[in-house]
């Protein structure tokens, strides 16, 4: 089945993905170097550490890079879920598709799982199908769907279904040229 | 419920040695003395039985059992963000690079402490930069090894520190493989 080729046999991420989490692993590195550095010298002087201008820069330093590797996690995260439910997830109109998509998620405050199968649902795939693609048992991908239509506040998978259909008919798929 | 045998004694051994070890050199014991210099040669002995357990050991305690993949590690990210569980028996993906992380920080350190004491580099300053910068990144590296244990954990719903403990791994009832 194509789905399941789709998810499988691609390197998630590919060299973005791979790029990004690179620099998180070095800047990992330079954070944990900063940070060791501060601390040794913290305990060779004690709280006069305060006053000496670089230490300071490199405490400063080693938290920038730490909220820097957060950052990159969310993206890269982000970039993972694009491409783990649209192939060809370069193309405008399933961009703009994923965002409208990611947009209700947002909205519905979805987990990452729930996303999953919200996405796999919306795209036409049968619970045993879900199931299989996320290496979980059917009654999982039951009590997420239960969930998903909860937080929608729809009846079932129809309806939300049409939700989207319905949004997407009011807007182009495409942005206008400009 | 479905229970499996994964870490052999001498894994679990191994484990627990050099997190006595580590930690009792870089911070409980003078540098300068010399009792830090013989747990590091327990160090050695012990990164050894590792490597050569590591050829001829228990199926998941071989490195064949847990090559340093860049896809597979990318198939667990790809996990995480969308919250799939496939479960991994040995060392998932992204610990095994971890492992080898930590198994090149300490070989670093024991390569660098040893010279530290013979006669041909004894005082030169960048040996003694090199081993001290090793041990910030090991330890920051071990934190960053423990957080990851407890929210894979989490996640998966595999107790691991358990499992490294007892030595068998507790599977949930959702595992489809």
């Amino acid at each position: 089945m194509t789905m399941r080729d789709d998810v499988e046999n691609r390197f998630p991420g590919g060299a973005e993905g791979l790029g990004l989490a690179g620099l998180m692993v070095l800047q990992g590195g330079c954070a944990a170097f900063f940070l060791g550095d501060v601390v040794t010298d913290f305990s060779d002087i004690g709280h006069q550490v305060l006053f000496e201008w670089h230490l300071v820069l490199e405490l400063l330093a080693s938290i920038t890079l730490v909220l820097a590797i957060a950052l990159e996690g969310r993206m890269l995260m982000r970039l993972i879920r694009r491409q783990a439910h649209f192939r060809r997830g370069l193309s405008v109109a399933s961009g703009a598709l994923h965002d409208l998509i990611e947009a209700y998620f947002d909205s519905w405050a979805l987990t990452a799982a729930e996303r999953d199968v919200a996405t796999f649902a919306i795209k036409g795939l049968s619970n045993a199908e879900i199931a299989q693609m996320r290496g979980s048992a059917e009654g999982t991908v039951k009590a997420h769907l239960n969930a998903i239509y909860r937080k929608a506040g729809v009846q079932g998978r129809g309806a939300l279904l049409s939700m989207l259909v319905e949004d997407l008919m009011q807007e182009p798929l495409i942005a206008p040229q400009t | 419920m479905r229970k499996v045998k994964v870490w052999d004694p001498i894994i679990r051994l191994f484990h627990w040695s050099v997190v006595l070890t580590f930690v009792a050199n870089a911070w409980a014991i003078d540098d300068e003395s010399k009792l830090h210099q013989q747990v590091g040669w327990l160090i050695v002995a012990l990164l050894g039985l590792r490597v050569l357990w590591g050829l001829v050991g228990t199926q998941h305690a071989r490195f064949s059992d847990f090559p340093p993949s860049i896809p597979a590690a990318m198939r667990q990210v790809q996990d995480i963000a969308t919250g799939r569980l496939h479960h991994h028996i040995g060392h998932s993906p992204l610990g095994a690079w971890m492992i080898y992380a930590l198994l090149l920080g300490l070989a670093g350190l024991c390569a660098t402490g040893v010279m530290m004491t013979t006669d041909r580099f004894w005082g030169i300053g960048w040996v003694e930069e090199i081993h001290e910068a090793l041990m910030v990144v090991t330890a920051v590296a071990a934190c960053v090894h423990v957080a990851a244990v407890v929210i894979e954990s989490r996640r998966t719903g595999v107790n691991l520190p358990r499992a490294m403990i007892t030595g068998t791994k507790v599977m949930p009832h959702d595992d489809a493989r």
